[in-house]
């Protein structure tokens, strides 16, 4: 950030370099600043500008547009360079009108000329047909507001138009951005700086890529209707952009808190005394945004991953969402508890396991009582008799001292509203095979006695250990 | 953030609240390696739901195992017996 500092006390002296230079470079992007250290600095000053500049020196387009009479007879930078830098310069744009008011009074409204040059920096960076056409509404939707919160906004879209023509080749986040800018030129005009970015926020949404570039808009300090479309877009766009927002959002971090720094500088220079504290608050904020939005988009992707993994989950809301996974990771658990004990008893079913089974099941039954005395309506075990019709097994798999258990233990656990039938065992074993399945179709008045019963077919070691853990997870959690 | 954001957030919030706690109640009971190795409440969300779908990522795998075993020990056995039966519904799950 060095360069910065050096900028700023060339702030002053930068803009004569600046005229001189943009009078005589109409838009060569790759211009080599005569002054060494300018070259940061100017490069910073791009970032920061977001776009007009596309690289170097692009700023002095930026900046004395007005005196070089209209925007748009400058030729546009090569678009290459504009690509490039246009979407880190977008984010530092963003914040950088986002951050103060002040600043952006004066690059905007100290005139209409300051916000034609505004305008016309856009224009520098995207071919003249497209600024041109949006120029005209957006410095008239700038003028009029005077509150800051409104100039934000409006310079975002502005933004986004001069994105739209000039990322037709772009491809990380072009497109993205292009949808955006696509979306938010018609409603560029000047209604309420907050719905709109509430609706680019919705749109962006819609799109998936939206998610970065609404962001931006969102990071402005005076913009709170924004906060419902980052939620919006956070849900819908998180999965479908996570790659690029990442690398973007990283990218632009970076990119942010040159241009933050930059604009500092610029703060202080033209406010002389509000400068630090409000820049550094703002500058606070919008990192705590940045990484708050992060953080969503982060669980949102997550949680879309989640719903991916849960069949038949035709849920839209999210805690409803989240127990269903609940209950599906349980009953994925039993199942394969059921079977690698159907894979261990197969060797064995025709030996002595009739006997085993049933002192499993006692045992593991009386554990589940006693470990869950207060039955959590096990919604993944609803095994109800009606399978008994799958009964292969004959009378002798009745459990002899299962029934007396199973008596008990239902009524104790889950008062007992059902009959056991130890023939039908099978039957419910075999309905145990698909937990999930009968929770969903559960009806509710099933008594989830079989619980007892299946869960005690598992390795005895697994389920009480599990179970047992269960409950310690849930008292010491709780 | 402005009072208004704060109000706007809280009545999503208290939605929001209630599913991360689900959400770390069910990976605390469910997932062998954050309950033992995070049991403190600072476990993110973001992790949560990660270890969540790695975690059933796993389960689906050792079912598909266990399918895979349960369906050749049928072969070795008599298809009319019970037990047959019994590995078919687990194989069909």
């Amino acid at each position: 950030m060095n360069h910065h500092h050096h900028f700023v006390p060339d702030f002053e002296a930068d803009d004569d370099y600046v005229n001189a230079n943009t009078n005589s470079s109409s838009s060569n992007l790759p211009r080599k600043p005569i002054i060494g250290e300018e070259e940061d600095g100017d490069l910073m000053e791009l970032l920061w500008h977001n776009g007009q500049v596309v690289l170097q020196n692009q700023r002095p387009n930026t900046k004395k547009q007005p005196p070089s009479s209209s925007s748009s007879s400058a030729p546009p930078p090569p678009l290459d360079h504009n690509l490039f830098i246009q979407e880190d310069e977008m984010s530092s744009w963003l914040h950088y009108p986002l951050r103060d008011d002040d600043f952006c009074s004066d690059l905007f409204f100290p005139a209409a000329p300051s916000s034609e040059r505004q305008a016309s920096n856009q224009v520098t960076a995207a071919r003249p047909p497209v600024p041109s056409t949006v120029r005209p509404p957006e410095p008239s939707s700038m003028r009029p507001p005077a509150p800051s919160s409104v100039k934000p906004p409006v310079r975002n879209f502005m933004n986004f138009s001069r994105l739209r023509g000039d990322f037709t080749g772009r491809g990380e986040s072009g497109p993205s951005t292009v949808r955006e800018s696509a979306k938010v030129n018609p409603s560029a005009t000047p209604a309420s700086s907050a719905a709109r970015e509430s609706d680019l926020g919705s749109r962006s949404a819609v799109d998936g890529g939206g998610a970065y570039t609404v962001g931006d808009n969102r990071k402005g300090k005076a913009v709170v209707t924004t906060e419902p479309a980052r939620e919006n877009q956070g849900t819908s766009s998180s999965v479908a952009s996570k790659s690029e927002i990442e690398t973007i959002v990283d990218e632009r971090k970076r990119k942010e808190r040159e241009a933050i720094d930059e604009t500092e500088c610029r703060n202080e220079e033209a406010k002389q005394g509000r400068g630090s504290s409000s820049t550094k608050r703002s500058r606070a904020a919008e990192v705590h945004n940045l990484s708050e939005r992060k953080r969503r988009d982060r669980i949102n992707e997550r949680m879309k991953a989640l719903q991916e993994l849960i069949p038949r989950c035709n849920k839209s809301d999210k805690a409803s969402m989240l127990d269903e996974a609940i209950e599906y990771m349980k009953s994925l658990q039993l199942q394969i508890q059921m079977m690698s004990m159907g894979c261990g008893m197969m060797p064995m079913m025709y030996t002595g396991m009739q006997q085993y089974m049933p002192h499993m099941a006692m045992g593991m039954g009386m554990e589940m009582g006693m470990n869950r005395p207060p039955p959590p309506p096990p919604p993944f075990m609803p095994f109800p008799n009606m399978l008994a019709s799958q009964r292969p097994l004959p009378p002798q798999t009745r459990m002899g001292g299962y029934p007396p258990v199973q008596a008990s233990d239902p009524s104790r656990v889950y008062g007992s509203n059902q009959q056991f039938d130890p023939n039908s065992s099978q039957a419910q074993f075999s309905a145990y095979m698909d937990p999930f399945q009968q929770f969903r179709s559960l009806h509710p008045s099933q008594p989830p006695q079989f619980q007892n019963q299946a869960a005690s077919y598992p390795s005895s070691s697994r389920v009480s250990s599990s179970k047992e853990s269960e409950d310690h997870g849930n008292q010491t959690t709780s | 953030m402005s009072s208004r954001r704060s109000r706007q957030a809280s009545s999503s919030s208290r939605i929001s609240d209630d599913q991360i706690t689900d959400l770390i109640s069910k990976l605390r009971q469910s997932i062998p390696e954050i309950r033992q190795n995070r049991r403190s409440s600072t476990v993110s969300a973001s992790k949560v739901l990660q270890e969540t779908c790695n975690y059933i990522r796993n389960l689906h795998k050792e079912a598909d195992d266990l399918s895979d075993r349960l369906s050749q020990l049928l072969e070795t056995i008599d298809p009319n017996s019970p037990q047959a039966a019994i590995i078919r519904s687990l194989i069909n799950e």
